[in-house]
């Protein structure tokens, strides 16, 4: 319709024009009047104008219709005439018309009917389309294994004109919803021929799980038509369905993919599916049609070998397929090609990442050479787990260049990996075998191998390694020209004779790549050579002088140079030679009668391939008479000695030692020292701690050897294993002598540096004195260092006392073990003596001088002691003539006199009367000492017995000094009698007794005693009381000064305060003496006991 | 051998993958054709006689032989890196070929006929996909042991009747 307006308007705008062109102003009424009758007969006309539309499908024709005015049959058209074109009419008797295609532009297209009408059109290129035919040849196929759709035309492109665009538009519609899975548009340009295109579309859901219809339209766009271009029509559907088989109902089937992508499985069923799973994972169902369900998988991970399983199971049934998930294969790693034998190239490769697929799908390798055009494939079915990928490419002959290009594949891909080689460059020969060793001498072997392959054109770069028996280790090079399939030879020299070898090959080549392995190792021992010198040789003459005895030590192995099978030996002097020969190796030692002359001796080694040059020494030994013997300690297993040098000394020094122990000869051993030294050390497996060597050096002259020291020695010190033998020579009371015995040098151990004398007091029995304690401080040492010492006396001892003696030796290793002895020192006689004479004699003199002084003043004495006291006569006369003087009492209290008689007549008597009384009476005193004491001066009543006579005896000194000021008497008074009478009977017997008692009943004793020399002082002392004369007591108490004038002894023995008491004044050690008891002390008592203080 | 029977069940399914390989996985649903099941109900059991069941058996373990070749190669497929396996149903192979001449012997000694080998696999076996194969084996080794269970209660029985 737009068409046609647009045609329809121009005519009329084209009608005006040309009216206007014509009509001029003369003639303008005319012209209005014409244009009023035109415009007229056109409305006439234009109700019965209807469209003209053209299209084209190739651009060269043009399909042209149009619709006959209103009551016009289409059959009345009797022309359509175009303007500007030659036979511009064409007859028809139709609507439709097929013209060639204008050039571009306006044309005037007329239509005249039969009945007069007529329709004028303008016609223009842009008013055209061009709508191509609908595709052809179409052709739609699939791939059900990958799920894909192929589909193929033809463009008919010679058709149109050329170069045009065309755009293709192509739909999938998957069954039976019809709905378009897939729609996709893209160009091509039509080239002025046939073409075939094709489009390839891989389906998500499994061909096999639905029916798939394509169609496929286009459209052309080329540049110099400038009318619409249209899109065809849709071709017809061409449809893709796969008859399904009663077996399989899931798809797609052992599907190898790449781990990670998504894939979906359906499965056609006739029943309802109830699951889908992949592996153990349940997976939800996507409804297709029908009972068909799927289900989508992502990102799906790497199958177990023999794939994941996916299974679907219905109400009756399980269905399911396996899928393999993997990876492609990695690029090859570390190809590395190399040659053994120069016939096949090994290459070896690290496949990488593993591709999680075996069996059929695993990655096939391919081994190219692109040289030779040749390759060689590696499959196998299982993955090789930690080890390298081989294969062997067989060489051309000849061909030293090699590109290799390794290829992996497998169904999800392939990748390759390449190495450009010169092989010669890449030998890696086999391990080299047959190794053998012959003999060439002694120092020279040969040694040949074989080493498979064909070398021909290179050298050969072998190692050697010798290994000598003692793991000493020694690497040769040696580089041999290649052969084919050859054994190499090679002598090897500088060896050792007779000596057990070991040796193995390995081979490269002059480019080093890389070793062969070892070969086996070859043993080997190598010939014997003569010894190359003559044994080690010194000699000693026998004890007795006749015979000469030649030491001589075996050779070392490597100076030995074989088996050593015997020694000769000769003695050469001006007169004569002796000979020894063939003595058998084992025996290190000849002795030969000679005379006293000087010899020559010569040793000389054999063995199976000869004589070792002979060694000499020479028998004579001059004399050295300036020979110290002097002392050496080793250090742990060796002695150190050194030397002055001596001039004189030309060949050598020997330095000899033995076992000091050993009689003469004794030798066990020796070396020898260059001249030119001045100290060694000499060590020995034979030295033991403890033992004493002689070492002997010689300094060797032309003339014969010259001892030049004589060393005592020690290796190492230890400490003797005896104790000296000692004896005590002599004892006195306060010293012992000692002496004692060498100790035997093999129990010495070491030089001895002294000895160790202790000494303590002690008795055999006693623990403490078995063993020494070091520091007890009662033990005295004495180490005695000089070693000739043999006696020791020990003095300032103490008589008639038990020593513990000990004494030890020692060395430098340590203290020896000790021998101990018991003495005990004799009595000190004239000491004994001179401690009993001295008291003694000063006991009599002051004796003496007292007796004399109390002689001469004897007045003073009474009047100082005994004035003329009346009471104690009043006292006596209460008491006694109570018992015995009845019926008188209170006159002869008061009397002095009558008392004086009883005092010394009724002794016996009154001793036993008044004890009774007194026993009567103090009885409940003597119950209680403490207060008796303290109510004595003020209870005058009850106190009445008569206190004793305190005397004082000056004659017997030992009271004084064993007992001292406290030898007091404090006898109560039940106790007072008692002892009375027996001091009495043994008063002559022994006065020390007395001296140790004195109860007061002494006073008849001594009144009786010296009743001759001072009667009245006797009865003014029998008759005195102190106790009782208060005042008296009071001027002689101990506090006085008075007292303490006259005499400190009166005082003590006269003290009142201990008359009535009964305990002890003096201290108690005093009752410790018990040899004091009955018999009384000696004097040889106290000086026993003396020491102990 | 009934041990070696359950173990080889085991072994293989271990193998084959979830959800074969899930504990207490069982599809008794699945059979193959060309294999006579096991299952048969006593009372058709006790109702053949000796000739019958030795026949029936003879035909099985016939079968079972050349089924187990054939997933033996399948396993060599799609588990070439199982020696464990394969070893396993290789042995089992050659059981069944050892209890098949002894079955054998036994007929004759009955004086049964033997019947004759026939290739019960056919042609169908090959273009099996990998699950096929998979359920195939695992319907295989599980007859495997049925029928070991069923033959060796019909020796039993043929060994209480025929004493020495």
């Amino acid at each position: 319709m737009g068409v046609y307006l647009r045609w329809k308007q121009p005519s009329w705008m084209v009608d005006s024009i040309r009216m206007r062109m014509t009509s001029h102003l003369p003639w303008l009424l005319s012209a209005l009047t014409l244009l009023h009758l035109t415009v007229q007969a056109h409305s006439l006309k234009r109700g019965t104008i209807q469209d003209l539309k053209c299209t084209t499908k190739n651009m060269l024709v043009w399909d042209c219709t149009w619709t006959p005015p209103v009551g016009v049959s289409p059959a009345t058209v009797k022309e359509v005439c175009i303007k500007d074109r030659l036979h511009s009419c064409h007859r028809l008797e139709s609507t439709n018309i097929k013209i060639a295609a204008l050039s571009p532009g306006d044309h005037e297209v007329t239509i005249n009917y039969l009945n007069g009408f007529q329709s004028k059109f303008t016609l223009n290129e842009k008013d055209v389309s061009l709508i191509p035919d609908t595709p052809a040849s179409l052709s739609l196929s699939a791939d059900l294994s990958s799920s894909t759709l192929h589909l193929r035309w033809n463009d008919k492109g010679s058709a149109f004109p050329y170069p045009s665009n065309a755009t293709w538009e192509i739909k999938v519609l998957q069954n039976p919803s019809m709905e378009p899975v897939k729609l996709v548009s893209f160009n091509t340009t039509l080239n002025g021929q046939d073409t075939v295109h094709h489009w390839d579309w891989a389906s998500e859901l499994p061909l096999q799980c639905a029916t798939y219809s394509v169609g496929i339209r286009w459209y052309i766009d080329y540049h110099r038509f400038s009318g619409y271009k249209v899109w065809s029509d849709w071709s017809l559907l061409k449809n893709i369905s796969w008859t399904p088989n009663s077996e399989t109902n899931v798809f797609p089937q052992d599907k190898v993919i790449l781990a990670g992508s998504d894939i979906t499985f359906c499965c056609i069923s006739q029943t309802k599916v109830l699951s889908g799973q992949i592996g153990k994972t349940f997976c939800p169902l996507i409804h297709l049609y029908g009972e068909n369900v799927a289900i989508r998988i992502q990102n799906i991970s790497v199958s177990e070998n023999s794939g994941t399983n996916v299974v679907f199971t219905t109400e009756d049934n399980v269905y399911g397929t396996v899928v393999f998930a993997g990876y492609p294969p990695d690029v090859p790693q570390k190809l590395n090609c190399e040659t053994h034998d120069f016939k096949e190239v090994i290459c070896s490769w690290n496949p990488g990442r593993p591709t999680g697929l075996v069996g059929p799908r695993n990655t096939d390798y391919t081994l190219s050479e692109s040289i030779s055009g040749k390759s060689v494939t590696f499959k196998r079915f299982e993955t090789l787990t930690n080890e390298s990928y081989r294969l062997a490419f067989q060489m051309l002959p000849g061909q030293e260049i090699h590109n290799f290009t390794l290829t992996g594949r497998n169904p999800l891909g392939h990748a390759e990996s390449a190495v450009f080689i010169n092989i010669t460059e890449r030998v890696a020969p086999h391990v080299p075998v047959s190794l053998r060793v012959k003999d060439i001498n002694s120092t020279v072997v040969s040694l040949a191998w074989h080493l498979p392959g064909n070398f021909a054109k290179i050298n050969l770069l072998c190692e050697i390694e010798i290994c000598k028996a003692s793991s000493e280790q020694e690497v040769r090079n040696a580089t041999v020209k290649g052969a084919q399939e050859s054994s190499y030879l090679v002598a090897v020299d500088k060896l050792t004779p007779y000596t057990l070898y070991t040796f193995r090959v390995r081979c490269s080549t002059e480019t080093f790549w890389k070793w062969s392995k070892w070969s086996n190792e070859k043993r080997h021992l190598t010939t014997e050579a003569i010894p190359s010198r003559g044994p080690d040789t010194w000699r000693e003459w026998s004890s007795d002088g006749k015979n000469l005895i030649i030491y001589w030590k075996p050779l070392p192995i490597n100076e030995a140079n074989g088996k050593i099978l015997s020694y000769n030996i000769s003695c050469t002097s001006n007169e004569e030679t002796q000979s020894l020969s063939e003595i058998l190796d084992p025996q290190h030692k000849a002795e030969i009668q000679l005379e006293r002359n000087d010899y020559i001796i010569s040793v000389v080694a054999k063995n199976s391939a000869g004589s070792s040059p002979p060694s000499k020494i020479a028998s004579t030994e001059i004399p050295n008479d300036d020979i110290i013997v002097e002392q050496a300690v080793g250090m742990g297993k060796s002695i150190f000695l050194s030397w002055h040098a001596d001039p004189n000394m030309t060949c050598d020094y020997v330095i000899k030692w033995c076992n000091s122990s050993h009689s003469e000869p004794c030798l066990m051993d020796w070396i020898k020292v260059p001249s030119n030294s001045t100290e060694t050390i000499i060590e020995s497996d034979q030295f033991q701690p403890g033992v004493r060597y002689n070492f002997y050096l010689y300094g060797c002259t032309n003339q014969g050897y010259q001892l030049l020291r004589s060393i005592i020695g020690y290796i190492e010190e230890l400490a003797p294993i005896v104790a000296p033998n000692f004896t005590v020579e002599d004892t006195s009371a306060d010293s012992i002598l000692v002496k004692w015995e060498d100790i035997p040098v093999e129990e010495l151990r070491g030089f001895l540096r002294g000895y160790l004398f202790y000494f303590q007091k002690g008795e055999r029995d006693t623990p403490k004195t078995r063993t020494f304690e070091t520091g007890h401080s009662d033990i005295k040492l004495k180490n005695i260092t000089d070693i000739s010492q043999k006696t020791l006396r020990i003095a300032d001892l103490q008589g008639k006392t038990s020593y513990h003696l000990v004494l030890r030796a020692y060395t430098h290793g340590g203290l020896g073990p000790e021998k101990s002895m018991f003495v005990v020192t004799k009595e000190n006689s004239v000491g004994l003596i001179i401690a009993i004479l001295i008291p003694v004699a000063v006991a009599v003199v002051v004796g003496v001088v007292t007796s004399i002084l109390c002689y001469r003043k004897r007045e003073w004495i009474k009047e100082t002691f005994y004035p003329d006291i009346p009471n104690p006569e009043n006292c006596k006369a209460l008491q006694f003539q109570k018992s015995i003087c009845e019926g008188s009492s209170a006159l002869k209290t008061l009397e002095m006199n009558p008392c004086t008689p009883n005092n010394v007549e009724v002794l016996e008597s009154r001793s036993i009367v008044p004890k009774i009384e007194d026993t009567e009476i103090i009885s409940p005193v003597a119950e209680r000492p403490g207060e008796s004491s303290e109510a004595d001066p003020e209870n005058h009543v009850v106190v009445s017995y008569c206190p004793p006579i305190i005397e004082e005896e000056i004659a017997n000194p030992s009271a004084d000094e064993a007992g001292g000021n406290s030898q007091v008497v404090y006898i109560d008074v039940q106790s007072m009698y008692q002892p009375q009478a027996k001091p009495e009977e043994e008063q002559g017997i022994d006065p020390g007794v007395v001296a140790g008692y004195k109860p007061q009943m002494r006073l008849p004793i001594n009144s009786a005693a010296e009743d001759t020399a001072a009667e009245d002082e006797a009865d003014k002392t029998a008759g005195y009381r102190p106790q009782a004369n208060v005042n008296t007591w009071n001027l002689v108490s101990p506090d006085s000064p008075r007292s303490t004038d006259s005499n400190s002894e009166i005082v003590s023995f006269g003290s009142p305060c201990s008359i009535n008491s009964r305990q002890f004044l003096i201290p108690p050690k005093d009752e410790d003496f018990p040899k004091s008891n009955g018999g009384g002390w000696s004097f040889t008592n106290f000086f026993q006991n003396k020491p102990n203080d | 051998m009934q041990k070696n029977t359950s173990t080889l069940l085991q072994t293989y399914l271990q193998y084959q993958g979830s959800p074969f390989s899930d504990p207490g996985f069982a599809a008794p649903e699945l059979q193959l054709s060309s294999l006579p099941s096991a299952a048969v109900s006593f009372k058709t059991w006790h109702a053949m006689d000796d000739a019958e069941r030795l026949s029936r058996a003879q035909g099985a373990f016939l079968a079972l032989t050349q089924h187990l070749q054939l997933v033996g190669d399948d396993q060599s497929d799609l588990n070439p890196g199982s020696p464990v396996l394969l070893a396993q149903l290789g042995a089992a192979r050659l059981r069944a070929q050892g209890l098949l001449g002894n079955m054998a012997a036994i007929m004759t000694a009955l004086g049964l006929p033997i019947p004759p080998e026939e290739d019960t696999l056919g042609l169908v076996s090959f273009g099996a996909s990998a699950f096929e194969r998979k359920c195939r084996g695992y319907i295989v080794t599980r007859e495997y042991g049925h029928w070991t269970d069923r033959a060796v209660r019909d020796l039993a029985l043929l060994k209480a009747k025929y004493p020495a």
